[in-house]
């Protein structure tokens, strides 16, 4: 085995124990936000169309909104769990100067947290799956489709992850990186259907915002799970697209960033 | 009594001084901070809007009055952001560091110390918005101006047992050695807040009502100030903010006792 690859192992095993160090603080940071917004759509859609006598409400009926929203707690266990803190915390207390030395990038350092997150939620998200699936919330399951979602949701990561990468090199100007963390949730929340389904959308807005990268976070994916009608090529190709985009601007940051670096903390 | 008042107000007067310098220091996080919270109000509403053009009720309730229950409680949102959330934060790192220790020594009520030190100057310049929210969803709801004099006591009475649910429960972060899960925990139970009672059924409804009673905050007010006759729920209400005032007494003596101070 090649040191690198060594290298890379180890680190991610690091992440994983240092991920499972404080179990609750996991479970409360990463788990439970997805699980309560699941719980909140789940009644507010089951109380509407239960009022609307379970007629169809922008071509969804019940059962359909019900999966929908399953499928976006999978969708966002799945991609949508990494954050930035530590790296925005490591840039402001002057830590990465060691990352400078090491011949393990910080980028490398940071993405084996993410593959070791990923690992972890790869085996929540089953296990919610197969809850999901046990209360009758799929009305059908189609294993290619969940395939296909799948292959579109390892995109959305990746892409999730180089955003909030983006984020955290932020702290080379910011004092504090948490404020653009949430507003780039309560946008990407709004816009990537993950509250209400595009469906629910006015038609102009919707157009416009296929052209942007907010759908295929989460309204593609879950689409894709559930009724296969999403193109796995076209959206693997847009997300490819968006990751290319936002590699760059991380490299670019990182640059810019660090002509600014002092090394404050050390 | 009044000396003991004045006393507290020139300590506030000097947190609020040291809060506004630093908020300035750091004008595009300032700036950043009032962009996050008009974003936080336009997708809360556009929702809750979207939804409205395909339905014509939710529950018993109109567009405009479910637009006013929003607005409610984005007001209480606010000031609670405004007045006392950043001092969770801090809690939980205070208690992880050591940094209690100056609070715990000093000759001044320490809930007062820890809950209202840390004040945001961003969020309450758009306490201005969420006002003029208020009023505006108010009228077209067709409140009228004995209800809205009945706004800011009970603007004052969601707020109060918001803060109190959250104090009470704050007290895990002594036992538990990250605190920043709680406040996330906070934050996902004000979520749960932010919607009308009757979209909840049988068990979680009663748990978010009797035991974590975070559902009472909004629906309470707003549901006396629709039906002034439908008075049981804020009456409940009030003796909750009692009953976890009392409880807060209990668990912050027992939570204190775990504090292992760890800078020293």
């Amino acid at each position: 085995m090649s040191s690198r690859r060594l290298m890379w192992i180890q680190t991610v095993k690091v992440a994983l124990s240092n991920l499972l160090a404080y179990r609750v603080n996991f479970f409360l940071l990463v788990i439970g936000p997805a699980l309560v917004f699941f719980f909140v759509k789940y009644s507010l859609w089951s109380s509407i169309y239960e009022q609307q006598g379970n007629r169809e409400l922008a071509g969804m009926n019940r059962e359909t909104m019900l999966g929908y929203q399953a499928m976006v707690l999978i969708v966002s266990l799945l991609a949508q769990g990494h954050n930035s803190t530590r790296l925005a915390e490591d840039i402001r207390l002057g830590r990465i100067t060691a990352y400078l030395m090491y011949p393990f990038s910080l980028f490398e350092f940071h993405a084996s947290s993410f593959i070791a997150l990923q690992a972890v939620q790869l085996l929540t998200s089953a296990v919610v799956f197969m809850l999901a699936l046990s209360l009758g919330l799929f009305a059908k399951v189609n294993l290619a489709f969940i395939g296909q979602g799948l292959i579109l949701c390892c995109f959305v990561s990746i892409l999730w992850f180089l955003i909030q990468y983006c984020i955290g090199l932020m702290a080379f100007w910011l004092e504090q990186t948490w404020v653009m963390r949430v507003l780039f949730q309560i946008v990407a929340q709004f816009l990537s259907g993950s509250i209400l389904p595009l469906e629910f959308f006015p038609d102009g807005l919707r157009n416009i915002l296929m052209y942007s990268p907010f759908p295929y976070l989460t309204w593609v994916p879950a689409r894709a799970m559930l009724t296969g009608e999403e193109s796995l090529l076209y959206g693997t190709g847009i997300l490819m697209f968006w990751i290319v985009c936002a590699a760059l601007l991380a490299r670019l940051i990182w640059k810019k960033g660090l002509t600014m670096y002092t090394g404050a903390g050390m | 009594m009044f000396l003991t008042l004045k006393k507290y107000a020139l300590i506030y007067r000097e947190f609020f001084a040291t809060c506004l310098a630093e908020a300035t220091s750091y004008r595009l996080h300032f700036v950043l901070l009032i962009v996050m919270d008009l974003l936080f109000y336009a997708t809360t509403l556009t929702t809750v809007d979207f939804i409205y053009q395909h339905v014509s009720a939710v529950g018993s309730w109109d567009r405009h009055q479910f637009l006013f229950f929003l607005a409610f409680l984005l007001t209480v949102d606010q000031l609670h952001m405004t007045f006392v959330s950043e001092s969770f934060w801090v809690l939980s790192a205070s208690i992880r560091n050591g940094d209690l220790d100056f609070l715990l020594i000093k000759p001044v009520n320490l809930y007062f110390l820890i809950f209202l030190r840390h004040i945001r100057p961003a969020s309450m310049l758009l306490c201005s918005v969420t006002f003029f929210l208020l009023w505006h969803y108010g009228v077209l709801a067709g409140l009228s101006t004995i209800q809205f004099m009945l706004l800011p006591l009970l603007l004052f009475l969601a707020l109060l047992l918001l803060v109190s649910i959250e104090i009470f429960i704050s007290a895990s972060m002594f036992w538990l050695v990250e605190g920043t899960g709680v406040n996330f925990l906070r934050m996902q139970l004000q979520q749960v807040s932010r919607w009308p009672d009757f979209v909840f059924y049988g068990l979680p409804r009663r748990f978010f009502t009797f035991v974590i009673p975070v559902l009472l905050i909004g629906n309470a007010p707003v549901q006396f100030l629709f039906s002034p006759f439908d008075y049981h729920s804020l009456l409940f209400m009030i003796v909750l903010i009692g009953f976890f005032w009392f409880m807060i007494e209990l668990t912050w003596n027992k939570a204190l006792m775990q504090y292992e101070s760890a800078s020293s």
